[in-house]
């Protein structure tokens, strides 16, 4: 089972890096940014943009089949942590650089993302779930 | 961060809230059914459809924000949303924000600023 979890999560947190880094490319082929359908015209033109489709569908499949057994905390954590994997594929193919800010931020970041993750375990929510399931 | 960049960072934090919330309301509306009637229901909600037409936006809103900033800059300043989208969540649905949720927001919030304007 923990096999299971593990190749979920390298999975959405690939297609979702692969999503983002498609986005990237496309966004830069489509260069110069205008408000006109010329610009829509070059994004939807360039075989890039279809990457990021294949990488949400991919992410979608992926959560939907992951919801069924693993515990939503540390899935919630797995989708979001993709934030790493984008960083270091940005240094790697767009030239990205990693300044103090961003490293600084990102492991801030980071850490509110794990604590979040924290709040969906089991033992957090039950104090919550009184709340929850009353009608709103 | 130019003029551009910011309201284009607050026009995708905003149509991507209210994605989520038009999402949220068409799931909890149809939360007494299950299974294909689940999706049945919610398919006919207009609340459904207006998900769909924002995240159609958000999809060109997102691409235009990455012409501007680096892919790194924009994801981290892309995580802001879940504050945005967690505080609109105890507004309108009433959902709790427990100790932990609080601190984890705080988190991120002040990472968002670190890598936005440091």
């Amino acid at each position: 089972m923990k096999r299971f979890y593990i190749l979920g999560f390298l999975s959405l947190i690939f297609f979702d890096t692969l999503a983002q880094v498609s986005f990237k490319y496309a966004s830069i082929h489509a260069e110069p940014l205008a408000m006109d359908v010329a610009w829509l015209v070059r994004v939807f033109g360039h075989p890039w943009i279809y990457g990021a489709f294949v990488g949400y569908i991919g992410a979608f499949f992926t959560w939907m089949t992951l919801m069924k057994h693993a515990p939503i905390g540390p899935a919630f954590a797995a989708s979001y942590l993709e934030l790493i994997s984008v960083t270091l594929v940005s240094v790697w193919l767009f030239n990205d650089t990693l300044t103090l800010p961003k490293v600084i931020g990102g492991l801030l970041i980071v850490a509110g993302i794990l604590c979040l993750a924290r709040q969906e375990t089991p033992e957090a929510k039950t104090g919550e779930t009184a709340l929850e399931t009353s009608p709103s | 961060m130019s003029q551009l960049t910011f309201i284009l960072w607050i026009l995708n934090v905003i149509v991507d809230t209210s994605g989520q919330l038009a999402f949220k309301a068409a799931a909890t509306n149809s939360a007494e059914f299950s299974g294909m009637d689940h999706w049945r229901h919610m398919l006919a909600r207009h609340w459904f459809w207006i998900g769909i037409g924002l995240y159609v936006i958000e999809f060109v809103l997102w691409l235009a924000f990455l012409s501007l900033v680096p892919l790194s800059v924009a994801v981290m300043l892309g995580s802001f949303n879940i504050v945005v989208i967690m505080i609109a969540g105890r507004l309108w649905f009433k959902e709790s924000l427990t100790k932990w949720r609080l601190i984890g927001i705080l988190l991120i919030a002040l990472g968002t600023v670190v890598v936005g304007f440091g």
